[in-house]
């Protein structure tokens, strides 16, 4: 049982694909490949701190406040996470720093805290919030590698199509999040469609 | 009645727990962070101007002049080599990018040579304005001499030019602007005999 709630999260419910939680980083930061792994594995990080602590407290906070009792836990984890990164691990702050605020206003955390951690127990909430967050990192991954390949020619900044390929820049630009998660989200219905026919 | 008192005692209980959890953590880690930022700092200015081994903020009346009339410039420091001779100055610069102000260092050493030049935090175009921060194009401010202004050319680098970022031509002059803006007051500095000791 506890293995279907770390799975669900991968492909069946994805955070990005299925449930199209937390769209704002999403469009945002993956500009490449390597942004929306560290977006992704940031943000993985809270979810499981934060499935685990409203977890264990489930039951001494009252229905009435629990939303802002959320917002209270996992603003001061984002906040303690930033400082403790920014202190003590100053390189891993340079490439992650961006997105640990940003962390805050990502709905993700907050509707698995109210949907799943505030029901279930300490050893299935943190297996959904693994699930969730590394599905939130595989959709991430796959976008940013996209918006990459198309807008710069390149993953990882390996260069895959050629001297010759004149970068699509729009991809990377704005308009570009929109374009291809629009197709990606295509793709994947039609790929759902078929293999439940 | 009562209700109300238990759910916002529990809601002031979380609170307050979250708010010392925070001071604790700010305690443990705000030294440290001002610690890594001036290392940050000191690690570009190496960068810039390796000949030195410590640097000293240009004060007074000098980095009164410089701020004022060598705009976009912000700071000024002067490079010591390891016998506490003069070897050069690094500026720092805040000119106007396409996406807002950006943070230029430029070192330039008593032979009138620029050694190097940084472009630290910026808000430019991802995949456009953001290359200013490669290595691929700010190595080309390196070696180019001091005696004259340097030029911005779109097609290829030659002389005392460097070639712009294709596509981001708006950024490549900003940082060109910092960078000659230090030029400036280079000159200046050693037209009034120097400074430091």
């Amino acid at each position: 049982m506890n293995i279907k709630n770390f799975t669900n999260g991968l492909i069946k419910e994805n955070p990005i694909f299925v449930q199209l939680l937390g769209m704002c980083p999403t469009l945002a930061v993956t500009t490449s490949a390597v942004n929306g792994i560290g977006m992704g594995l940031a943000t993985t990080a809270v979810l499981i701190s934060s499935n685990a602590v409203i977890s264990i407290l489930r039951k001494f906070i009252p229905a009435k406040v629990r939303i802002p009792a959320f917002v209270v836990i996992i603003a001061s984890f984002v906040t303690i996470v930033g400082m403790l990164m920014e202190a003590f691990t100053p390189s891993l702050f340079t490439a992650l720093g961006l997105f640990i605020p940003l962390i805050v206003v990502n709905c993700i955390i907050l509707a698995r805290a109210e949907s799943f951690a505030y029901k279930n127990g300490l050893v299935a909430s943190l297996m959904d919030g693994a699930g969730m967050g590394l599905g939130f990192t595989l959709g991430l991954f796959v976008l940013g590698s996209v918006r990459e390949l198309f807008g710069n020619g390149t993953i990882f900044d390996v260069s895959l199509l050629g001297a010759n390929y004149k970068p699509a820049l729009i991809m990377i630009l704005p308009p570009g999040a929109f374009l291809a998660l629009g197709i990606l989200l295509a793709l994947y219905n039609v790929v759902q469609i078929k293999s439940s026919k | 009645m009562k209700d109300i008192f238990k759910t916002g005692l529990i809601l002031l209980i979380i609170s307050v727990i979250a708010a010392m959890s925070l001071a604790l953590t700010n305690e443990v880690t705000k030294d440290k962070i001002i610690e890594q930022r001036a290392m940050a700092n000191e690690l570009a200015k190496m960068q810039v101007l390796p000949e030195a081994t410590r640097f000293e903020d240009v004060t007074g009346e000098m980095a009164t002049e410089i701020i004022e009339n060598y705009a976009p410039i912000v700071e000024a420091y002067i490079g010591y080599g390891s016998s506490d001779e003069i070897v050069g100055y690094v500026f720092k610069s805040k000119p106007t990018g396409f996406g807002g102000p950006m943070d230029v260092v430029t070192g330039i050493n008593l032979n009138s040579e620029v050694t190097g030049l940084r472009v630290g935090s910026h808000q430019e175009t991802p995949g456009l304005g953001a290359k200013g921060t490669d290595a691929a194009y700010y190595e080309q401010y390196a070696g180019k001499s001091a005696a004259e202004l340097i030029g911005v050319s779109k097609t290829a680098a030659s002389g005392n030019d460097i070639q712009a970022i294709t596509g981001a031509t708006i950024t490549s002059d900003a940082i060109t602007v910092g960078a000659n803006a230090s030029i400036d007051a280079f000159h200046m500095i050693i037209e009034q005999g120097g400074v430091g000791n």
